[in-house]
Parts: structure tokens; sequence; C-alpha cells
């Protein structure tokens, strides 16, 4: 067995590096991590109609999303009670009913078991079917529009889950009027890396952009004195981060709502619809959220980069990407091509920001395969001792640089509370113990 | 709009032994170019209107069979202009893109050249690919699938410039980190 207080030091920014790669602890961790955490599994759009279906995973489980007759939306373990065959095996589509094809079991849109072959003959009429569905995911929440479940039927509401960190999340669900609507598809790769190498980067790392991402500016923009302007425009941003209940979210102050990413054709349409940006989420959040975040475990996104994700966890040294663009659901097609190519091309598996990232992921978890390196204290203590809580009337634990690791030790902490086996109560009592004292802190 | 999204119906004919050479010709030189890492000359090898794309695709039923590679307005792997194809060759060249820095060894077979001459004297070809990627000391990535280019004859060496390529692979979930080589 492992000692979680061996593992990680949160408060004291100290890692061992082991908890990228025991299988043991990989093993724990889909038990007291996965399984006891919301995790996201649909957004709305992906289930336009009655019997819509998309098949996702929470952690290494397999679990079906279905779209009912009455639009409300159910999930369960895409997994037959008989043998354990998958009763679907499209990734998506439009279905009546699900047909287990080993020997014919067959299920609703609810997943209740409605159909047993030769139920008379081979089971004598003597199967309670309503006990042999497949396992319910007990409890769902549609925070607008972003559809989350989790197995642990003691886990905090969603919102509780949350925190604060529902602040920075509505910078992305909330902002527009008509909300969102994801682009057809996701865009699925694998990657040779821990899952929190991604989830901590999304949560709280905005120092890696200048080094790794030195290259992709240069094929965003032509002219190198732009580039340059650009470059050192970027630098010399203030920004915030937040952390919060494992949560974390990152970001440079921006003057204006323009120029994005996405380039004129969707600055056009921000433009012309600032206000109801400004009246849904105010003006100081509008121009501020616009970076890298991470809800724990596993769902992260990049709001100025339209993109999103779920990094499946597939092993302890393996990942899969699943990742989708998001676009205002009633922005022209020209805006809405705009942003689709422009996602693509920056933060897709070809996109020129995001290989270099899987490349540095790739190289820690190769070089970690070493008894020396594996047990090689690893430093995360950016900012340590150097927050400036309560900043700007930002909600929850917020310092006043993007450039620390806060959140990562905040992703940490609720890691090792999880995998210590506490229970959830214990867990937000412990929260709320140091958000009281974060507070009395920066009193002082 | 892609220029995928509703192609014109065209005659279509057979080509002639002559031209199927020079097509495989091209395709080969192209190809040899892209394994030799002479981007900047690859580049030259499209014309000012390419797009050039590939799109995901998932798994479904026979039923719904036709809706598993993305439309034009779906998800993709790459979705480029000729513009951001430089861009590409550009960050390739800075020394600075760390997933192609040091670079890839790759081996590129094309093969089952499917060849048809359209109606506006274009050249629709088909063929099969498999890429090989070797990185780093032992990080190896294969990708497959297939290709469909449209071909225009130009007057000088060699012969063709690439108006559209559509990229389709085989798998739907990519067992790679990333696709930073052209395929």
């Amino acid at each position: 067995m492992f000692d979680v207080s061996e593992l990680v030091q949160p408060d004291q920014g100290l890692i061992n590096p082991s908890i990228y790669t025991d299988p043991e602890i990989y093993q724990a961790e889909l038990e007291r991590v996965f399984a006891r955490s919301w995790l996201f599994l649909a957004h709305d759009t992906q289930l336009p109609k009655p019997g819509s279906f998309v098949q996702t995973y929470m952690a290494e489980d397999p679990v079906l999303v279905v779209r009912q007759r009455d639009g409300s939306v159910k999930a369960f373990l895409n997994q037959c009670r008989h043998r354990g065959m998958r009763i679907c095996r499209a990734d998506e589509g439009v279905a009546r009913a699900f047909t287990c094809t080993y020997h014919g079991w067959g299920y609703n849109l609810a997943g209740e078991l409605v159909n047993v072959p030769m139920q008379d003959r081979a089971y004598h009429d003597d199967i309670d079917k309503a006990k042999w569905g497949p396992t319910r995911v007990p409890r769902l929440h549609n925070h607008k529009g972003f559809i989350f479940g989790t197995w642990d039927e003691s886990a905090p509401s969603f919102e509780d889950y949350l925190g604060d960190m529902v602040w920075y999340f509505d910078a992305l669900a909330d902002r527009y009027d008509a909300g969102l609507t994801l682009v057809p598809g996701a865009t699925k790769w694998v990657i040779d890396c821990n899952w929190k190498f991604a989830a901590e980067q999304f949560a709280s790392d905005m120092y890696h952009v200048p080094s790794s991402h030195a290259s992709a500016l240069v094929a965003l923009i032509e002219d190198p004195a732009i580039l340059a302007e650009f470059q050192a425009q970027s630098a010399a941003a203030p920004g915030r981060q937040y952390a919060g209940n494992g949560h974390g979210s990152g970001f440079a102050l921006r003057p204006d709502l323009v120029p994005t990413q996405a380039g004129p054709d969707f600055d056009a349409w921000v433009v012309a619809n600032r206000e109801q940006i400004y009246r849904r989420i105010g003006e100081q959040r509008a121009l501020a959220v616009n970076g890298h975040n991470t809800v724990f475990p596993n769902f992260s996104w990049l709001t100025i980069n339209n993109t999103m994700r779920v990094w499946h966890p597939r092993g302890p040294g393996q990942i899969e990407v699943w990742s989708w663009t998001y676009l205002p659901k009633d922005a022209d097609e020209r805006a809405k091509q705009a942003v689709r190519t422009s996602t693509i091309r920056t933060f897709s598996a070809a996109g020129v920001f995001e290989t270099d990232d899987g490349e540095n992921w790739t190289e820690i978890q190769q070089v970690l395969r070493g008894h020396q390196a594996r047990k090689t204290t690893f430093n995360a203590r950016m900012g340590l001792g150097h927050e400036r809580h309560g900043t700007d009337g930002m909600p929850g634990g917020v310092t006043d640089d993007m450039y620390t690791e806060m959140a990562a030790r905040g992703m940490y902490r609720r890691w090792a509370d999880l995998m210590s086996g506490l229970s959830w109560p214990e867990i937000t009592d412990r929260d709320e113990a140091r958000q009281q004292g974060e507070q009395e802190a920066h009193r002082a | 709009m892609s220029n995928f999204a509703a192609p014109p119906p065209q005659r279509r004919t057979d080509v002639d032994l002559a031209t199927r050479y020079d097509i495989e010709r091209f395709l080969y030189l192209e190809a040899e170019l892209l394994d030799d890492q002479k981007f900047e000359d690859w580049l030259e090898l499209f014309d000012d209107d390419i797009h050039y794309w590939l799109p995901t695709r998932t798994t479904r039923t026979v039923r719904e069979r036709d809706l598993e590679i993305a439309g034009p307005d779906g998800a993709a792997f790459i979705d480029d202009d000729k513009a951001f194809l430089a861009g590409r060759v550009r960050r390739l060249a800075s020394g600075r893109s760390w997933s192609e820095e040091p670079p890839s060894r790759t081996r590129r077979l094309i093969t089952n050249i499917r060849p048809i001459r359209l109606e506006s004297g274009e050249f629709e070809v088909r063929v099969n690919f498999h890429v090989l990627r070797s990185r780093a000391e032992r990080h190896h990535d294969t990708f497959f699938g297939e290709r469909t280019d449209l071909l225009r004859r130009i007057p000088q060496e060699p012969g063709f410039h690439i108006a559209r390529r559509r990229i389709v692979l085989d798998t739907t979930t990519l067992l790679a980190p990333s696709i930073s080589i052209f395929l």
C-alpha cells in the first residue's frame, strides 16, 4: 500500500512522481477519485432528439448517455448484465433500443432490460427483468447544457462540488443568450502520459506557454515585427489565477474582447454582441476569464480558443483526449466557420499549439520509467507563500498573477483528500477550514 | 464553406497511360519532398486556393454508415488554406516546433493510385497511403487511409498543382500523440 501523505505535500508544493506511474495508485484513483467525482458526460447539443445517444467514458467505464422521449437524459453503463458485453458498439447515433449482440438481451432507451430471448424456455420465465438492467449512473446534473454525472450517491451537489469555480465556468457556459453548440464530432487521440499532467496544466499552467508554444505564433503570424510586438504584450499582460475545490482557472486581463484568435469574421460577431455578453456575465468577467480551466478531475477548456476536452485515463501512462470545438449557437455561418477552423488549427491533434503539449507529457512519462527519476521530488512551489488573495472582487481563492502553481497545489490537495479515503463531509469541512484560513491570512 | 460541400457532377473518363505515368511520378515526387523534409519546395506543389482537409470519423452502425466521416461543418484534424499551410512550414523551419524538433523520420507508401479525368480537364486521384513516423529514441506512429486529390495540369515542371486534398484515416481514435507531419 502507499501512504498518500508521502506522495504529495500540497502545502509544501512537493510531488513524488510515482503518482504518475504506479499501477496500484492508478487502480486506487479509478475507485477513489473518478468513481466519486462529478465527470463531464456530454453537451445537450450532442443529443438533439429522442433516441440520440453518445457512448462516452467515466474514467475506464463505457457509459451510454441517451436522450429520452420526454426530453430528459439518462446514462448507464454500456455493459450487459448477462456476460458483460457492450450493449452498444457505435460511438453515437440515434436508436430505438439497444440489443446486446452476444445473446440478444434487449434494452429500451432508459436502459431497462425489456427483452430476454427464449425467456420461457431458457429461463423458465423466472427472471426479474427489472433487476437485471445495466448499472445506472445514479446522479446526473445539467449545468447550462453541460451534462455531468457521478456514481457517488454521497457526493456533494454539483453546485457545491463546483463551488466558486461556477463563476469561472459560466464565463464559458453562460456567455450568450442562445447558449452554445458543439461542432459535430469529437476529435480523439492517444497520448502516452498520465492524466494528471494534462489536467494540471489546464488547471494551473500559463508558465509553459512561452517556451512550449514558442513556434505556434510563428505559424499564426507571418510578419516578424507584429509577432514580436504580440509576444511583448503577452509577456507584460497582468493576470490572475483561481484555485478551489481542486478546480483551477488562469487568465490574462485583457483590455478588449477583440481581437480573438478566430479572426475578423468572428470578431465582427463578438463586437455586435458585446452588450449581450456584458449583460450576461459582466464586463469584468467577460474581459478577464479567457484562459485555461480544469474542473476536477478531468474536464478542461480554453475559453478564448473555443476548445473543451476530457482527459480519459487509460492506465497510469496513457490518456485518450476527446476534444470538441464550441460555438455561440446563434452566430452567423461565417463566424462559426472562423471559430471552427481556428480551433482545429490551434488545438486539435494537428494543432500548432496542441502537438507540442503531447511531446512534453510523453517525454516526462518516458523519463519516469527510471527508478531514480521516479523517486526524484518534483517542484510545484511556484508562487508558494506569495499568494495575494481577494483581488478585484473575483470569487474564491484568487491570486494576483497567472504565473503561479496555486491551482496545481489545489488540485493535488483534492486528489490527496480523495485518495486518503476521506468521506465527502470530511473533505468539505477541510476545504472550508482552509478557505477560512486563507481569508484570515489575507485580512491580517 | 468547404470546397468538398457540393462537388458538381462531371463526366468522368479514364486516363491514358502517359497521363497515368505523369500523375504517379508527381505523387512520388511529393512523397519524396516530404520524406526529405523539403517543406518549402513541397508548398510550391499547391494551388493558391488549396483546401487541405482531414475530417474526423466515428464508428457508426451500418444504417448510419454514411454519417461516419465528418462533413464540411464538422470536426477535423486539419482544415487548412494555403496561408495556414505556409504557416505550418514556417513553424517547422523555426527550430522551436518541439513535436518536430528534433525532426521525425517519415516514410510514405503511396499505392493503389486511381486517376480519373474530369470534364473540367482536372484530375481526381484517389490513393491509399501508409505513412510511418519514427521519432526520437523509439517513438513510432503509423498513419494509414485514403487520400483524394484534385490535380490541375500546369505547363512547367512538375506538371501539376494540387487544388484540393481530402485525407480520410481508417482510424477513429488516432493512436498517436499528434499529427505534426503532413499526410
